[in-house]
C-alpha cells in the first residue's frame, strides 16, 4: 500500500511539473468567469443561471475528461518510453502495484481539479443574483425553478393495445392497409397506430374535458408547491398563437366519487392563456396533494379557443415537486462527472499498458467521443441490427453495450430545468461505470501489464 | 542458495514479427556467481551483456532456461527488496529533485521517514551532490545524473548489487570511488555483478570475470588467473644504482631470458586524481558535483566487526567455542533452557555462511537503538562479538549516527 502511494504521489507531481495539469487549469480558469459573463440565455437570470452552470459542468467536464485521459496514458507510456521504469520496478512493488498507483494519481488529480472548478461554479452561480440587479419575481423564479432539485412525474401511460389491435383488424378486413401504410413493416404500423391512439388520449377538442391522476406525489415540503409543467400543440395555430385554457389542480375525487370518499387535499381552480409549443409552470400550494400522494390534473379546452389541444407524448404533460435541495443535486451531478473521469483513468491506463502514448491518445479519445453520442450509435447499429441481427447480436453488440453512456448521464440534463438526480441514478452509473465497466478494463490492464515485457528489445 | 546469481542454460531469441528467430542476444548462459563475490560480465556492444542482467532482474522473459537471485526469483519482493540495480543510464524522473528522488526510491523500499532521511543524507554527501540536493534532477549533466543513480541503487543497502556499466560517463574521481565503493561492499560480504566495457575497471575490482561474445561465455575465471603471464616475471624495486642493475641483467642472462629495464609510469588515473585533490585543497569552486572519497555510512559498516566476523564464519563451531572468553558465561545465565547459547548463536551466524552474515551483522548493531525490542538473544550475541572485539563499545568517531544508519538496515531486512 506504501509503495502504491509513493506512485500515486510521484504521478501527481508528474503531471503537476510536466505542466500537463497546468494548462487544463489555466484554461477553466480563464474560462469559467468569462463565461458567467458572457452567459446571457434567454435574458433573465434563470436563463443566465441556466447556460452558466449548463455551459460550466460541461466544459469542466470535457476538459477534465481529456485531462484524464492524456495524464492516465501519459504517465504509464512515459516511464516505459524513458525507462525509469526500470528503477522502479526492480524495486520492490508489484507490477499491478504499480499501475494501481498510476490510477491512483490520475484519479486524484482528476478528483481534485473536480471538486475545485465544482466550487468554483457553485460559488459564481451562487453570488450571480447579486451581480445582476435580479428583481423579486427573478429571484423567486430562480428559488423555485433553478436553485432546487425537482422530481418529475410524467402520466402513466395509458395501454392502447387492446385498440391498436382492434384497428389493425380492422385495417386488414378493409383490405386497404397497403394503400395507407404502404411499404412500412408490421412492427412500424404498429408503433405507428399505437402512438396515434396515445396521443389521441392526450387531445381535447373544444369543450372537452382531460384528467391525469398521479398517486405517488411526495412533496419534500408540505407548505411549498408543486408544479405543474407543459407544452400545448394545437392543431390549428390562433393568430396570436395563445390558447386559453382551464384547470383544475389538487383532490379531485370528492368531484368524482361525490362527497362521502376521502379527500383531504385542496382543489385549486386556474385560469390561464398560454403561448403554444412553449414549457410553461402552474404554480399550486403543495396541499393540493392529498395525504395519500394523490394528485389529479384536469384540463378544460374552454369555447374561448378554437382549436383542439394536444399534449405532446414525450413532454406535454409533467408534475415538478421539489424533492432534494439544489446543492445535493450539484453533487450528485459531481459524482456523475467523477464516475466518468474514473472509467477514462481506467481506459487510459489499460491502452497504456499495450500502446504507445499517441496510438493511446487517438483510441481513448474515439472512445470518448462514441460515449458522448452513446445513444445515437445504439441507434445507428440496432438499425443495423434488422438487417444482419445474428451477426450483429454476437459481435458488435455486446462491444457497444460495453461503452459508457456519457450523453445518457449528462449532468446537465438535470440541472438545467432542475430535476432530481436522484441518488438511486447516481448509484446506478456508479455501478455500471465504475463497479462493472472499469474494473473490467482494470483486470485486462493489470493482467496485460504482469505479463509483458517491461524492457524494450535493444540488440 | 549456494548462488547469489545462477542462471540455467538462459537463452533470449528476438524473434521478427512473423515469429522467425532473428538474433540469439543470449544464448545458452550459464552463470554461477558466489555470494561475497565481484564478479564482471564482459564483452563488446552487443554481446547480450544487459540483455542478461534485464532477465535476471525480469525485465525481459527468457525464451528459455531461468535464472535464480539471491536464490529466488528477482520479481519476488522479498528478494527485489535485497537487490540494488543501476541500469546502463541513469533513467531518472526529470521533474524531481535529487532528494526527491531518492526519497521516492527509499519509500518504495518502505523505509520509514527517520532511515530515508538518514540514509539520502549519507548518500547525497557521499556522491558529491549534497549542494544541489534540491535541484530538478532533469537540469544534472550525465556525470551528476549518474551519481544520483548509483545512490538510488544504495538506498536499501542491498546484498546484490547489479550495476550496468557503472563508470560511463563519470570523471576518473567518480569512477575511482565507484571502484572503492564496490571493493568496500565486497568486504562486508555484498555481492556486486557488474557490466562492464571499460576493462580497466573491471581489473581493479572483480574477483571472477566472464567475458560474453555473441550471448555465449567465451571465457570465464578468476582475474589473476586469467590475466597471469606465467612465462614472464616482473620486480619492483627502490631507486638502485646501475651498477646493481646491471649485476642484475647478468644473472638474468645468466638463465637465458629476456630482460628489459623501465622507471615505472605512474597510472594516469593516480595522476589526475593527485592533481584535483591539490587543487581542492586551494578551494577552487566546481559547478557540478564534488568528489567525495565518503562512503555512505550506513554502506561502510565497522571493519573492526567484520574481522570478527570473519574469523568467526571461517573458524569451525567446534574449536571457536572453548575459546569463548569469561564474561559470555553471563550471557549463558540468561537462557539457562538453553546449554550453550554462544555456540548456538556462532552456527546460528556461521550456518548460513556468508550472504546472510551482514544482515547478522546489522542485527548486532541495531540492537543499542531499539531500545524496546525485548530479544534478549540478540544481547547475547553483540555481548560475544564485543567481548570477542576485545572492545566494550564500537570504535566509531560517532557511534551514535552509525548505529541509528544501522537501524535502517534492519528495517529491510
Amino acid at each position: 500500500m506504501r509503495s502504491i502511494w509513493a506512485v500515486a504521489v510521484n504521478t501527481v507531481k508528474q503531471a503537476l511539473r510536466m505542466k500537463v495539469a497546468f494548462i487544463f487549469l489555466l484554461l477553466l480558469v480563464l474560462l469559467l468567469p468569462v463565461m458567467a459573463f458572457s452567459s446571457t440565455g434567454d435574458n433573465t437570470l434563470k436563463g443566465r443561471l441556466q447556460t452558466f452552470v449548463s455551459y460550466g459542468l460541461s466544459l469542466t467536464s470535457l476538459l477534465l475528461c481529456l485531462l484524464t485521459i492524456i495524464v492516465s496514458i501519459h504517465t504509464v507510456t512515459s516511464d516505459i518510453e524513458h525507462r525509469q521504469i526500470y528503477t522502479v520496478i526492480t524495486k520492490p512493488i508489484r507490477r499491478f502495484e504499480f499501475l494501481l498507483g498510476k490510477l491512483l494519481g490520475t484519479v486524484l488529480l482528476s478528483t481534485g481539479l473536480l471538486v475545485l472548478f465544482l466550487v468554483l461554479i457553485y460559488a459564481v452561480a451562487a453570488y450571480m443574483p447579486r451581480f445582476y440587479s435580479a428583481t423579486e419575481a427573478d429571484l423567486i423564479e430562480v428559488k423555485n425553478e433553478f436553485l432546487t432539485a425537482r422530481k418529475a412525474l410524467t402520466p402513466p401511460e395509458p395501454d392502447v393495445s387492446k385498440e391498436v389491435a382492434d384497428a389493425l383488424k380492422k385495417l386488414i378486413s378493409g383490405g386497404n392497409i397497403d394503400q395507407v401504410y404502404g411499404g412500412m413493416s408490421p412492427k412500424e404500423i404498429t408503433a405507428q397506430i399505437s402512438n396515434t391512439t396515445k396521443l389521441a388520449k392526450r387531445s381535447a377538442d373544444v369543450g372537452q374535458q382531460l384528467l391525469w391522476e398521479f398517486y405517488n406525489v411526495k412533496p419534500r415540503d408540505p407548505n411549498g408547491s408543486i408544479f405543474v409543467k407543459f407544452k400545448l400543440e394545437v392543431s390549428v395555430t390562433p393568430p396570436d398563437s395563445e390558447v386559453y385554457s382551464q384547470w383544475g389542480i389538487g383532490d379531485y375525487r370528492p368531484y368524482k366519487y361525490g362527497t362521502q370518499s376521502k379527500g383531504d387535499g385542496e382543489f385549486y381552480p386556474v385560469q390561464r392563456k398560454d403561448p403554444v409549443r412553449k414549457f410553461r409552470e402552474i404554480e399550486v400550494p403543495a396541499d393540493a396533494v392529498a395525504e395519500d400522494g394523490y394528485l389529479a390534473v384536469a384540463f378544460y379546452n374552454p369555447p374561448l379557443n378554437t382549436t383542439s389541444v394536444i399534449f405532446p407524448l414525450e413532454d406535454g404533460l409533467e408534475v415538478l415537486y421539489k424533492a432534494d435541495s439544489f446543492t445535493a443535486n450539484f453533487i450528485r451531478a459531481g459524482l456523475l462527472i467523477l464516475s466518468r473521469l474514473f472509467f477514462l483513468a481506467c481506459l487510459g491506463i489499460l491502452t497504456s499498458t499495450f500502446l504507445s502514448f499517441p496510438v493511446a491518445i487517438l483510441f481513448c479519445l474515439v472512445i470518448f467521443f462514441t460515449a458522448s453520442v452513446s445513444g445515437f450509435v445504439i441507434e445507428s447499429f440496432d438499425f443495423l441490427s434488422e438487417n444482419m441481427a445474428v451477426v450483429y447480436s454476437y459481435t458488435f453488440k455486446w462491444l457497444i453495450r460495453l461503452l459508457p453512456q456519457f450523453d445518457k448521464f449528462n449532468p446537465s440534463t438535470y440541472l438545467v430545468p432542475a430535476e432530481l438526480l436522484s441518488w438511486s441514478v447516481v448509484a446506478r452509473v456508479a455501478l455500471v461505470m465504475v463497479c462493472v465497466k472499469s474494473l473490467l478494463l482494470l483486470v485486462f490492464a493489470l493482467i496485460i501489464f504482469s505479463f509483458r515485457e517491461i524492457a524494450r528489445i535493444t540488440v | 542458495m549456494e548462488y547469489a546469481v545462477e542462471t540455467f542454460s538462459l537463452t533470449k531469441i528476438f524473434s521478427d514479427w512473423w515469429g522467425r528467430a532473428k538474433v540469439y542476444a543470449v544464448d545458452d548462459l550459464n552463470l554461477q556467481i558466489q555470494y561475497n563475490e565481484v564478479f564482471g560480465l564482459l564483452g563488446p556492444n552487443g554481446s547480450g551483456k544487459t540483455t542478461t542482467l534485464k532477465m535476471l532482474l525480469g525485465l525481459l522473459h527468457p525464451t528459455k532456461g531461468k535464472s535464480l537471485c539471491l536464490g529466488g526469483d528477482a520479481t519476488d519482493t522479498k528478494i527485489s527488496a535485497r537487490i540494488g540495480f543501476l541500469p546502463e543510464e541513469s533513467y531518472l524522473y526529470k521533474y524531481l529533485t535529487a532528494r526527491e528522488t531518492l526519497d521516492f526510491y527509499g519509500r518504495l523500499f518502505r523505509l520509514d521517514r527517520r532511515v530515508r532521511k538518514m540514509r539520502i543524507d549519507a548518500l547525497l554527501d557521499m556522491v558529491g551532490l549534497k549542494a544541489v540536493a534540491n535541484r530538478p534532477v532533469g537540469t544534472f549533466s550525465k556525470g551528476m545524473a549518474r551519481r544520483i543513480g548509483l545512490a538510488q541503487a544504495l538506498i536499501n543497502d542491498p546484498d546484490l548489487l547489479i550495476l550496468d556499466e557503472p563508470t560511463t560517463g563519470l570523471d576518473p574521481i567518480g569512477t575511482r570511488q565507484i571502484k572503492d565503493l564496490i571493493l568496500k561492499l565486497a568486504k562486508r560480504g555484498k555481492t556486486v555483478l557488474l557490466c562492464s566495457h571499460l576493462l580497466a575497471d573491471v581489473e581493479d575490482v572483480c574477483d571472477r570475470i566472464a567475458i560474453l561474445y555473441g550471448g555465449k561465455i567465451q571465457a570465464k575465471g578468476q582475474v589473476a588467473e586469467l590475466l597471469q603471464q606465467t612465462h614472464k616475471r616482473q620486480f619492483t624495486t627502490g631507486d638502485i644504482s646501475d651498477s646493481a642493475v646491471e649485476r642484475i641483467k647478468r644473472i638474468v642472462q645468466e638463465e637465458n631470458a629476456e630482460c628489459v629495464v623501465t622507471s615505472p609510469m605512474h597510472k594516469l588515473e593516480t595522476f589526475f586524481i593527485e592533481t584535483v585533490v591539490a587543487a581542492q585543497r586551494q578551494d577552487r569552486r566546481t559547478s557540478g558535483a564534488v568528489s567525495t572519497t565518503k562512503i555512505g555510512d550506513f554502506l561502510a559498516a565497522e571493519t573492526i566487526s567484520e574481522n570478527v566476523l570473519d574469523r568467526l564464519v571461517s573458524a569451525p563451531v567446534s574449536a571457536e567455542t572453548p575459546a569463548q572468553p569469561p564474561p559470555t558465561d553471563k550471557a549463558v545465565s540468561t537462557e539457562s533452557a538453553e546449554p550453550k547459547p554462544d555456540e548456538r548463536v556462532l552456527s546460528k551466524l556461521t550456518e548460513p555462511a556468508v550472504p546472510t552474515m551482514p544482515v547478522a551483522d546489522r542485527k548486532i548493531h541495531t540492537q543499542p537503538v531499539e531500545t524496546d525490542a525485548p530479544a534478549a538473544k540478540d544481547h547475547v550475541r553483540s555481548d560475544i562479538l564485543d567481548e570477542l572485539a576485545g572492545r566494550s563499545k564500537p570504535k566509531t568517531k560517532d557511534p551514535n549516527r552509525t548505529d541509528e544508519n544501522q537501524a535502517g538496515g534492519s528495517g529491510d531486512a
